[in-house]
């Protein structure tokens, strides 16, 4: 009996709690649509968010890897009159001039092997970068050349599948060959095939042919990068087979560059440097970006739950004589708090439902909006799982704590004074 | 039918309202209430009937002195307990009914029972069609309470009122809202369930005749009662 009877009596609030709902089918709805709005603008706003966050992502880190090593010269600063003299004697040297100790990185091989060893590095490409003029005929562009193992080059940053003209492994086949940027090409007015003459600053100059145009949507890259094999380029530059002036690192997690980069400042004698070290605005933007998202999506639930809150208060004064008769009927404190918290955990849930489904929707409309700027073609989604999670709890939750503080009221009610009048 | 047996008993009660002043309301009375009695208790307005009414109903619990059903001690428990006592023991039925409108009438019978949970929905709702034929309403049971005449709906109070067999009714001026037919229905109503199914009834009325039709009388004046 004393069984039966745990069992019967939520069958009856959820009873009384199902017969409100289905009563008043209009306020009812209102109340849902509030938590259905404010749960598809969360996973809407996250999942645009975080469609633009990676497509950001994608852009900045189709030129800039994880962790890149360079040889940094202008930290040495040797002066040798110091050692010579005592400490004291009055120096004067005018005209101080500057030796190059160190230039780039002369044991890339080795670099590359300690590297390798690391079980979390992803990819690893040396390049060898400088600033050159581009001339074809009396056009003389300044801009840069980047050095590159064509295969170790796309794995990192994908760039074969950004070259428009040509191809990205010809680059392997014809050691002579250049692949230009697309704005580059369109300035120097050459195109698939031709020959371009690049000087650089020691004044070495020498005719390249043209077998790709890139485009990698960073203009600046664009109008100024051309790519050469790392070793025509150290043929170019006059360096030793194993010289480079950089070597970029990809990670298997991007976010977890701090361990690798202490770890290799020990056994590296170069400077290591992270992407977040070297791109703070970039961290930053995506921080802020997640920031309002957030806020705004959050505000948006909020607005909701103050409706749900006004919703069932209007609904609980309405009823508040039946409340007074179930409780003097028999019906517990407890019993009357079951029997609104039920109604707002069916708003919640369902709304909570309804809601992913908009916001699926939403999302998926937007994501077909067109948007031609910086290699995007539409307007960038992604979905994350652990939106779609926090944006059912965070709906569930704000619709229980509305409907409780209602519900607690009627649980309080004193049926003398109410029945009484 | 009639026993001897006390159903209700009352010691010293007394009772204040604080508000707007501190004001003594009911003023040191002690009663029995035999089981299977059909008792009223009349008295002008503001005699005290109606808050003494609302103290033996156990709802409401702010008073002084001590109440005891079947022997058993109310005053002190907690407003759970009393209502889970309440549920099982006490039947209502009102002067302005108080039918959950959205409800049928069948549904609003069966309410008290199916909170109770002592029998299964089935014959829950058996007894239910049965109460509302003894009351002539089985026609209206799946009626929405609120499409009922104000008499139909006052037996559906009382229909409900007795669904799980309580041992006491009470009524707070049960047929003040009714026309004389029907509130002499309501009457020969509650004379044959005292009658018939010995259970105690406690009205409130100003109805003299409603009175005269009952086995005792308590009038009560200023807090005090006058004769029973």
């Amino acid at each position: 009996m004393q069984q039966q009877t745990k069992i019967k009596k939520p069958t009856v609030n959820r009873q009384i709690a199902w017969t409100h709902l289905s009563s008043k089918p209009g306020q009812t709805l209102v109340a849902l649509l509030g938590v259905t709005f404010g749960v598809s603008m969360y996973i809407f706003m996250n999942s645009f968010m975080n469609g633009v966050n990676q497509a950001q992502d994608d852009l900045a880190f189709s030129t800039l890897a994880h962790v890149r090593i360079y040889n940094d010269d202008d930290k040495r600063s040797y002066n040798p009159a110091e050692s010579f003299f005592d400490a004291g004697t009055l120096l004067n040297i005018r005209n101080k001039k500057s030796l190059q100790y160190t230039d780039g990185i002369k044991n890339t091989s080795q670099v590359m092997a300690t590297l390798e060893k690391q079980p979390e590095v992803t990819g690893i490409t040396p390049q060898l970068n400088f600033s050159v003029f581009f001339r074809n005929g009396s056009k003389k562009i300044n801009g840069s050349i980047s050095g590159v193992q064509p295969a170790s080059e796309n794995q990192l940053f994908g760039i074969g599948s950004k070259v428009i003209a040509g191809s990205w492994k010809q680059l392997d086949v014809q050691k002579s060959g250049i692949i230009l940027g697309k704005l580059l090409a369109e300035k120097l007015n050459v195109s698939l095939n031709d020959n371009v003459n690049v000087l650089n600053s020691d004044g070495v100059s020498k005719n390249y042919t043209v077998v790709g145009i890139v485009e990698t949507s960073v203009k600046e890259i664009d109008k100024s990068r051309a790519y050469l094999n790392i070793a025509t380029a150290r043929q170019f530059q006059g360096k030793n087979f194993d010289y480079s002036s950089d070597i970029q690192v990809n990670l298997r997690d991007r976010d977890q560059t701090a361990s690798l980069v202490s770890q290799l400042k020990s056994t590296v004698p170069y400077q290591v440097e992270s992407w977040q070290t070297a791109n703070q605005q970039l961290l930053a933007a995506s921080q802020l970006r997640s920031i309002i998202a957030v806020t705004v999506s959050l505000t948006i639930l909020l607005v909701a739950g103050f409706g749900i809150y006004n919703i069932m208060n209007m609904t609980i004064n309405e009823k508040i004589r039946e409340i007074a008769i179930l409780k003097a009927m028999g019906f517990s404190g407890g019993d009357i708090l079951s029997i609104f918290l039920a109604q707002a955990a069916v708003i919640g849930v369902v709304g909570a439902i309804t809601g992913v489904l908009l916001g699926l929707g939403i999302s998926s409309a937007v994501n077909l909006v067109p948007f031609k700027i910086a290699g995007l073609t539409t307007l960038p989604i992604s979905y994350i799982p652990a939106d779609f999670v926090s944006a059912i709890v965070f709906g569930i939750a704000t619709t229980l704590f509305a409907g409780y503080l209602p519900a607690r009221k009627a649980s309080k009610i004193d049926p003398v004074v109410i029945i009484r009048g | 039918m009639k026993t001897t047996e006390n159903a209700l008993q009352v010691h010293n009660l007394i009772k204040y309202f604080h508000d707007p002043q501190t004001f003594q309301v009911i003023k040191n009375i002690s009663f029995d209430v035999k089981k299977g009695e059909f008792l009223s208790i009349i008295g002008k307005s503001g005699s005290g009937k109606s808050t003494l009414l609302y103290v033996l109903s156990t709802m409401d619990t702010d008073y002084e002195g001590s109440l005891e059903f079947n022997g058993e001690r109310l005053t002190g428990k907690t407003q759970n307990q009393l209502a889970a006592f309440r549920n099982e023991h006490i039947g209502f039925v009102f002067q302005f009914h108080y039918l959950l409108p959205e409800f049928s009438a069948l549904q609003n019978v069966m309410l008290p029972a199916l909170k109770l949970g002592k029998h299964s929905p089935e014959e829950i709702e058996h007894r239910a069609y049965e109460n509302l034929r003894l009351l002539d309403l089985e026609e209206q049971a799946l009626k929405k309470a609120n499409k009922l005449s104000g008499g139909q709906q006052q037996r559906v109070a009382i229909a409900r009122a007795l669904i799980n067999n309580p041992s006491v009714i009470m009524g707070d001026e049960p047929t003040g809202n009714l026309d004389s037919k029907n509130s002499l229905a309501v009457q020969d109503i509650f004379r044959n369930l005292a009658r018939e199914f010995g259970q105690t009834i406690i009205c409130v009325t100003h109805d003299n005749d409603f009175a005269r039709n009952t086995d005792r009388t308590i009038e009560m004046a200023d807090g005090l009662i006058l004769n029973q």
